[in-house]
């Protein structure tokens, strides 16, 4: 595949390998916990007061479902060095510096983050340059990373929900 | 005998009367028999006059260039996400195209709701942020650049290469190249993408984001086209750089793209009417491709 990997994924066997499984397990347990909430995705439909209606009412549902909920249960504090770790080898290899110019064009947005908190749809979503998400782990459907500033957050995109996030994700010298 | 005498006046007149009218227009393109013809609008859904304006003169174009089909090139609905926002910054000012059976296809821009947009039937996005489909010998890949993860990458790589469509079109919001001083070209996007678009032969890309209008000079016997000023527009906003062929950045436009054969027609219309670009690429392959890119 011709797709410019700025790093290797973790090596099997090594202590990275693990806290990628150990992220992936917590994933995989958090989307079982969403199912068994809400159901099944949404079907298209043309009425799109519907669908703003469907997911508000998913949103409600697993924010009273995951009222307590905390900074951290997912990105616990040694995934979330991971995940800087591995965002701070992409600024500082091959392609750094593409990486660094498509930040800066990515109109950062500027927000206070709260668990469960949904992304308001008025606000424009800050792109996520490609070589940093290829040196992500992978996330199944219907999670996805997305950048607010310097934070990295994991968003629940059927219910519009903030799951959780890595704190200042991006370095110092990126704000 | 008389059937088939009345069929040809018929056809005579209705073809007489397209072509009157493409002509009182201003029309550029030739109007094939069997073409495939589509516009492309971006960064549209304002919701205010300017957008209005425009759609009203894409309709006029529509009545004589008989487009069935719209790409959108993301930032398709700006600001709120509710019903009454669907209905002014796109039921309304595109209601004489969606009345005539014109199809939208929308790609995902950082003003929209990948969550809401791909599941508006309208948008004929089928659920996806990332989809493709064929119009004659033509294959289109929506993309979303503002999300261009491996998946989405992987997904790219397989459809581009199953793909035997003469002509293969991508679109998406971010420009890999472009000479605006707004934004500016996505550089770590097009690291990622430019190795597929030239190993698979994509042969035009569409993108928006910059709120004006530039052809840029082919790069890697690509043909690339930033079209973002169907509802937003940045006076004034351009670099002069040597990649740029031509550009425009005094009005909001439309483009309407014509396909036949080997042949793809373009032209850049300004909401006063006015055409502000228009010409014929021709089909880059093998070894022509190559030496086009250097």
């Amino acid at each position: 595949m011709p797709v410019c990997l700025a790093q290797k994924p973790a090596t099997a066997g090594t202590p990275d390998a693990a806290l990628v499984s150990d992220f992936e397990a917590k994933v995989k347990q958090y989307l079982d916990f969403r199912q068994q909430q809400v159901g099944p995705p949404q079907k298209p439909t043309n009425n799109p007061g519907d669908i703003v209606a469907k997911q508000h009412e998913r949103g409600n549902k697993l924010r009273v479902a995951r009222a307590g909920a905390k900074q951290g249960e997912i990105f616990t504090p040694q995934i979330a060095a991971y995940f800087r770790r591995q965002i701070a080898a992409s600024l500082a290899g091959a392609h750094g510096k593409e990486i660094r110019s498509s930040l800066a064009h990515a109109e950062p947005v500027k927000m206070e983050l709260q668990i469960n908190q949904s992304y308001p749809s008025n606000q424009p979503l800050q792109s996520t340059p490609p070589t940093l998400l290829l040196n992500l782990p992978n996330l199944p459907d219907g999670l996805e990373y997305r950048l607010l500033d310097r934070e990295l957050v994991l968003r629940d995109t059927e219910g519009n929900v903030v799951v959780d996030y890595v704190p200042n994700a991006l370095p110092e010298s990126m704000k | 005998m008389r059937t088939c005498y009345s069929v040809l006046v018929y056809l005579c007149i209705c073809v007489f009367s397209v072509t009157a009218e493409a002509q009182q227009l201003g029309v550029k393109l030739p109007l094939h028999s069997g073409s495939v013809r589509f516009a492309v609008i971006g960064d549209s859904g304002t919701g205010n006059k300017e957008q209005y304006e425009v759609a009203q003169e894409l309709d006029r174009y529509r009545q004589a260039v008989k487009f069935d089909f719209v790409i959108m090139l993301g930032d398709n609905i700006y600001g709120g996400h509710s019903a009454s926002d669907f209905k002014r910054k796109f039921e309304e000012p595109y209601k004489a195209l969606l009345e005539a059976g014109v199809k939208f296809y929308a790609s995902l821009g950082n003003h929209d709701d990948p969550n809401i947009e791909r599941l508006y039937k309208p948008f004929n996005m089928n659920g996806q942020r990332y989809y493709t489909f064929k119009r004659g010998n033509v294959q289109f890949y929506a993309l979303d650049s503002t999300y261009m993860d491996t998946q989405q990458l992987t997904w790219l790589e397989q459809n581009l290469r199953s793909s035997n469509a003469l002509w293969k079109i991508c679109y998406f919001h971010h420009p890999l190249y472009n000479d605006g001083k707004m934004h500016g070209p996505d550089l770590d996007l097009r690291n990622q993408l430019t190795p597929l678009l030239k190993s698979y032969g994509v042969n035009v890309v569409f993108s928006g984001h910059e709120h004006a209008y530039e052809r840029i000079k082919p790069q890697n016997g690509i043909y690339y086209f930033i079209q973002g000023d169907s509802g937003k527009l940045e006076r004034h906003d351009f670099h002069r750089r040597d990649e740029m062929q031509t550009s425009f950045d005094r009005d909001r436009t439309f483009m309407l793209v014509e396909i036949d054969g080997d042949n793809l027609y373009f032209q850049t219309v300004a909401r006063s009417g006015e055409t502000v670009d228009a010409g014929v690429l021709t089909r880059q392959s093998g070894p022509a491709r190559a030496a086009a890119g250097r």
